[in-house]
């Protein structure tokens, strides 16, 4: 049964998603179903969690899958455990600091869209580890929604359509006309239907071998063969040694809330950072359309970039002083600096390393009956990957060796059995001890300042969850100690982008909901009418159900 | 003035909207053809593979200057600007203006015809596809279109202002036909 009226036609229109007992948000319905579907037969939030990210796998194909990796952190209710489990891709062992730069121009190619530009992929083993720690059906019963959607498949959406025919050279060049992500050789158009026969086998194969098969077994043959064949390093001995890991999260407070999240290699720390800025500032009176806000959170963005550029990377590798970031002190020192009414003349000149257009991923959110809550996100980074698809597989590799920095030295520099810095942010909010947010997104760098102004939206500007995520979006950050452009949605009203400019930012309008801001889903827990309220985004096909 | 526009409704049916003056006849290309963008676009190698399954002689070349026109008979013009190709190509927007501007001006001066395509609808529009298109539209003697790109009638009417022969179809797929007969294939 429906709790609430159906989704306004407008789909930019903020709409909560209600549900009493459990939720799951996505980015395609298809895989909010799968997730319920294991909820409803008994499953609990990391059953759900794994469920849906591997039906997004057959019904987001180009955002994530078994070629990609992530991260999810999971809330345990009955223990009141929060835990993250690590499954981000790592470089292959044969992977050397200078293998990019020595390409020269050529090196944007390798590191996108040849074999060198492929992480050995970490989610099928990160999922399988959160299923036998924190789950309680096997990875072949959380599969069975995915090998289905795989098979019968679905129309396509005018969001598929339009990244099929951005991403269409990468995807010829790599995958040939014949491929399944094509339709006879030109990319899908909205409404055409869209099956991949191909990956239904895959996972079909999978659920009855297990991993084994795709790390060890006849899978990893195929992926070593097409990495190899595009010039790539990855061998058999890279993928049978891949294994995800489980860590502490990273703690930190905005405003009286807990916050968890996920530690390095991923951004969960320079999230943290930026809302203990923001947590300098009145930003309640200042209203969350004013020039000045736009102004301090874009400049606090700048800085934060600049300890990203210089401290981020795999902390297996490298010392990263994340007490020193996180701490008030250092917050206050950046709240400080920053001027009201200009921008910085210099961030820190750090190590150079650019923000691209182009990182994508996706995020889902799970809360069960039981009070579990599980935030994923996982990538296979650029949309459509490499596009490197292994023989038959039907699914898409990684390019996530991209998120290595461009030079040969410094914290996120490749090497061997290194995992790559990743923008990755999912987390969890507890207000008064209970579970209050449930929040992450896609979006390459813009995720961890999307995810700050969503949650300064709900908790200074008192936006619901929907029209928190809707809500126009900013950034920008600042490379080598220099300023970039500020990124707007042009909702802000002309005269606040006037008065931005006159404060010295460089303006850059995009689209009114911009997938370059990535898709955050959320769930909000609202205890005292005892509901789940869902968030999810309408800069990409973002959608959720609860019951 | 001449207004033409050629509506496809299907791969097989072409209805002719006449509105006023005489029907022009659709013009006549010959290979081989130089297919390059305007704006560093991705459906310019969808035009490729179109212009592969018609049969026609052609050199993508995303990068075309003047000197390439040598041997060419037809100037294929793939209109939209896209970031991330202007960005991978190491271009902005002034620098890919001047570069096609020189393609065109030397297709005129060689007698070069300009056919001209945009497929890529509705999000291949905004205010710097659109310099591109009024930048370099009215040097063509034909454009395809996708029917979705056109939606405020600024492909209209353009090509009725330079007596240029509009074909809008539904979807990319479906310009292979237009292009087809453009170049007399079968």
């Amino acid at each position: 049964m429906s709790l609430a009226t159906p989704p306004p036609v407008d789909r930019h229109q903020p709409y909560e998603y209600i549900g009493q007992k459990a939720m799951v948000v996505a980015a395609h319905p298809l895989a909010v179903e799968a997730g319920l579907k294991i909820l409803k037969a008994g499953g609990n939030a990391v059953d759900a969690a794994v469920a849906t990210a591997g039906a997004l796998n057959a019904a987001e194909p180009f955002a994530s899958g078994i070629g990609g990796g992530g991260f999810m952190i999971i809330y345990l209710a009955q223990s009141r455990k929060v835990t993250v489990i690590n499954f981000r891709e790592k470089a292959p062992n044969k992977a050397y600091p200078s293998m990019f730069t020595e390409k020269g121009e050529e090196a944007e190619t390798w590191r996108t869209t040849k074999g060198l530009a492929v992480g050995v992929p970490g989610a099928l083993a990160g999922w399988d580890l959160a299923l036998k720690r924190y789950g309680t059906k096997s990875l072949a019963e959380v599969l069975g929604p995915a090998m289905a959607i795989a098979a019968d498949g679905y129309p396509v959406s005018e969001t598929f359509s339009s990244i099929n025919k951005e991403e269409y050279e990468k995807i010829l060049a790599n995958a040939g006309e014949n491929t399944v992500y094509l339709n006879h050789g030109l990319p899908y158009e909205p409404g055409e239907h869209w099956r991949n026969p191909e990956l239904a086998q895959t996972l079909s194969l999978i659920a009855q071998k297990g991993i084994g098969v795709f790390y060890r077994g006849e899978l990893a043959e195929k992926i070593v063969r097409a990495v190899q064949e595009k010039g790539g390093l990855m061998t058999l001995e890279d993928l049978a040694n891949y294994k995800a890991v489980e860590v502490e999260p990273l703690h930190g407070q905005y405003r009286g809330a807990d916050i968890f999240t996920i530690p390095p290699p991923g951004s969960g720390l320079h999230l943290l950072q930026l809302l203990n800025i923001a947590a300098n500032w009145p930003l309640a009176q200042w209203g969350r359309t004013s020039a000045l806000y736009l102004h301090h959170l874009t400049e606090a963005m700048r800085l934060v970039f600049a300890d990203r550029e210089t401290y981020l990377g795999d902390p297996d590798f490298v010392q990263i002083p994340v007490a020193k970031l996180l701490s008030t002190a250092s917050a206050q020192h950046k709240a400080a600096m920053i001027k009201p009414d200009q921008i910085l003349s210099a961030y820190w000149p750090e190590n150079p390393e650019g923000e691209k257009d182009l990182g994508n991923t996706t995020h889902l959110c799970v809360v069960d009956e039981q009070g579990n809550a599980v935030a994923l996100t996982q990538s296979i980074n650029h949309f459509f990957g490499s596009g490197i698809i292994p023989e038959g597989t039907g699914f898409i590799l990684n390019n996530h060796m991209d998120d290595f920095a461009p030079g040969d030295s410094g914290p996120n520099c490749p090497g061997p059995g290194r995992r790559p810095a990743s923008s990755m942010a999912p987390l969890l909010m507890f207000q008064e001890g209970k579970l209050s947010l449930v929040l992450g997104s896609p979006g390459g760098t813009r995720i961890f300042p999307s995810l700050a102004e969503i949650i300064i939206n709900i908790v200074d500007f008192g936006l619901s969850l929907d029209e928190a995520i809707e809500a126009p979006r900013f950034f920008s950050y600042s490379q080598a100690g220099k300023v970039r452009p500020l990124s707007l949605e042009p909702r802000f009203p002309a005269e606040i982008i006037k008065e931005l400019e006159s404060r010295g930012h460089k303006i850059s309008l995009r689209e009114a909901y911009d997938k370059y801001f990535g898709g955050a889903q959320g769930i909000m827990t609202d205890y005292k009418k005892k509901l789940l309220l869902g968030g999810a985004d309408s800069r990409r096909d973002g959608f959720g159900q609860g019951y | 003035m001449k207004r033409t526009i050629v509506t496809l409704k299907s791969l097989a049916t072409i209805i002719m909207i006449l509105s006023a003056g005489a029907q022009p006849k659709p013009p006549q290309f010959s290979p081989p053809a130089l297919i390059t963008s305007a704006g560093q676009n991705a459906e310019v190698q969808m035009v490729a593979v179109l212009a592969k399954r018609a049969g026609l002689d052609h050199n993508l070349n995303k990068l075309a200057t003047a000197e390439d026109l040598s041997g060419q008979r037809t100037l294929i013009l793939v209109l939209g600007a896209s970031l991330k190709g202007l960005g991978a190509a190491g271009l902005d927007i002034s620098k890919e203006m001047n570069r096609v501007q020189g393609l065109v001006e030397a297709a005129r001066q060689k007698n070069i015809p300009v056919l001209c395509l945009h497929l890529g609808g509705e999000e291949r529009r905004g205010a710097q596809s659109d310099e591109f298109i009024k930048a370099f539209l009215p040097a063509a003697r034909m454009a395809i279109v996708v029917k979705s790109g056109n939606k405020d009638g600024l492909f209209t009417r353009l090509c009725q202002e330079h007596s240029i022969v509009l074909v809008e179809v539904e979807k990319t797929v479906e310009a292979l036909e237009p292009l087809k007969k453009a170049f007399a294939l079968s």
